[in-house]
């Protein structure tokens, strides 16, 4: 079986340091780690098979769609699964599904790796505490731009150079070995029922418990019109109008409300779950 | 008020005036904060090394006097954590405001009516509040727009697929977080009412609405959950999948994303337990071929 070289080991690796460091175009970051398509597109540039990268990319970010992560706390990183997975499924010559039970565990594990950076900056902070003290602004930037994104290299670097190197051939061949069994028939359930996290993670945050009849509103219209192939641009611009009417009708009744005092209806109470 | 900060020694000599604070000092400050957000992120103080980050140029110009300037330091080191447009648009353009008029009160030799509990209330008051807005808006729903618009090419194999939402969202968040630190820095102290405005309110319903209708389409087209589940009788062969369509297409997808809410309200918002959850009992009911 095919193997990667060194040096595409290396730079996938520096890629996913780059993001995880948080420091390769500051906050463009979020996108590149809550999105595997950035990281499966450097992926297939690196191994020179872009569009077989893009359309297994794309089955990844299908069981993330969604994530994000409220608070700081993300279950799974979507970029550091697509650089382990797409370049399995393009050694193995595997099925997009198959890149799925790649990513699902490995974005597992990258979670953990990820919360391992704030334990190593809780640390570096104390640097930045005593060049406070002493007003050197270039010591407080060193601390906390420099010593951070260092530390995240030395994390993030060796670790997936070494999966990438020495691990993807042995992964594919694992998957392989597994394809048409009962293992792949799990997984690609699971693949298919992760998105549902995301999605209601999002609902959860949004926070307003009234408002989900526009949820189940939007659910049913793209379970029923599915044969149409309506775009998500259509959908975006219908559910944007629908907002928009619904805020009209809903500020012209309070304006007659505040005429007419006792007339408030119990649309207009938010018990947000915050 | 027993701020530590009104200590301070005598500001005598026309050296030590604070220079005036410029939207283009407020607009750097939010792009040293867009650049630093994550990258400092710790167990203790969270995103706080980056707001003083971004504040330092616009401290150094207020705060001409060594303590003065190391008591601003330590005001703006303390706990933070906030979403990157929204929240930290916002504050960052809040915290340059009120750290001006602190700066301008110190010199003038009045009295300190900026306290640092006055300024710590506010930038706690908002962060929590801005952050759960500017998450489910941005991240959890313009990023996905861009997402589910460039996920087609994707499929098809085209690089835009990916360059698409990536340059969109990217510079999307700069804008946004360069207008709301703007916002933050005119309207000053009044930014705490800003979000309490109708027009904001009207603002955020919208969002809220879009946002909901949008994952209700997410979880129509990209979660997939059916049962394989066949059964023989008398010699007939029935598929359970085809009889739910049957009564309502969609509805074991739809049950496994109101589920996982479900487990939200019950026990709050702990998504690594829920995605394990998920996971143990999609495998199980699999592995058994009910799915």
């Amino acid at each position: 079986m095919e193997t990667l070289t060194f040096w595409q080991s290396l730079i996938i690796a520096l890629w996913v340091a780059a993001i995880m460091s948080r420091a390769f175009l500051g906050g463009a970051t979020l996108t590149l780690r809550f999105s595997p398509l950035m990281t499966g597109l450097v992926v297939g540039i690196v191994m020179g098979h872009v569009a077989e990268a893009m359309i297994i990319t794309a089955a990844i970010q299908l069981i993330y769609m969604g994530v994000f992560s409220p608070g700081g706390t993300m279950p799974s990183e979507p970029s550091i699964a697509a650089a382990i997975a797409v370049p399995v499924a393009i050694l193995g010559n595997l099925k997009p599904e198959a890149a799925i039970a790649v990513a699902v565990p490995v974005g597992l594990l990258g979670a953990y790796l990820y919360q391992f950076r704030f334990f190593i900056n809780t640390f570096l902070g104390k640097i930045t505490d005593r060049a406070v003290e002493k007003l050197d602004d270039g010591a407080i930037t060193r601390s906390i731009v420099l010593y951070p994104v260092i530390a995240s290299f030395i994390l993030f670097v060796p670790l997936v150079f070494i999966a990438l190197y020495f691990g993807a051939p042995v992964i594919a061949d694992v998957i392989k070995a597994l394809e048409g069994t009962v293992v792949f028939h799990i997984l690609e359930v699971i693949g298919g029922g992760l998105a549902a996290i995301g999605i209601a993670t999002t609902i959860y945050v949004i926070g307003r418990r009234e408002y989900i009849v526009f949820f189940l509103l939007a659910f049913f219209m793209s379970v029923i019109f599915a044969s149409l192939k309506i775009t998500m641009v259509t959908y975006a611009i219908l559910g944007a109008l629908i907002a928009a009417i619904f805020v009209l009708v809903k500020s012209s009744n309070n304006r007659t409300a505040s005429t007419n005092a006792n007339d408030a209806s119990g649309f207009d109470d938010d018990d947000d779950d915050f | 008020m027993q701020d530590k900060g009104n200590k301070l020694p005598n500001a005598s000599g026309s050296n030590l005036e604070p220079e005036q604070i410029t939207s283009k000092d407020v607009s750097k400050s939010y792009i040293r904060w867009h650049f630093a957000n994550e990258i400092p992120h710790s167990f203790d103080r969270y995103l706080a090394a980056s707001l003083l980050w971004a504040m330092m140029p616009i401290l150094r110009k207020l705060y001409k006097d060594d303590e003065a300037l190391r008591a601003a330091y330590k005001r703006q080191l303390l706990f933070f954590n906030t979403q990157l447009t929204w929240g930290g648009g916002i504050i960052t353009g809040l915290m340059s405001s009120m750290e001006q008029e602190r700066a301008r009160e110190e010199y003038n030799r009045e009295e300190i009516k900026m306290t640092d509990d006055l300024m710590y209330n506010t930038k706690a008051g908002l962060m929590g509040a801005l952050a759960g807005i500017g998450d489910s808006i941005d991240s959890g729903t313009i990023q996905y727009i861009f997402i589910a618009i460039a996920i087609p090419w994707a499929q098809h194999g085209s690089a835009l697929g990916a360059l698409f939402p990536f340059v969109c969202f990217a510079t999307y968040q700069v804008l946004i977080g360069l207008f709301f630190a703007r916002q933050g820095f005119t309207r000053g102290r009044n930014a705490t009412t800003l979000m309490q405005s109708s027009g904001i309110q009207n603002i955020i319903d919208l969002l809220s609405i879009l946002g909901l209708f949008m994952m209700g389409i997410l979880a129509g087209n990209y979660v997939k959950v059916s049962s394989s589940l066949t059964f023989h009788l008398s010699g007939r062969e029935f598929n359970i999948q085809e009889t739910l369509n049957s009564i309502l297409p969609g509805m074991l997808p739809l049950a496994v994303v109101l589920g996982v809410y479900w487990y939200y309200t019950k026990k709050g918002l702990k998504v690594t337990r829920a995605l394990i959850w998920l996971t143990v009992i999609l495998g199980v009911l699999a592995a058994v071929r009910i799915l």
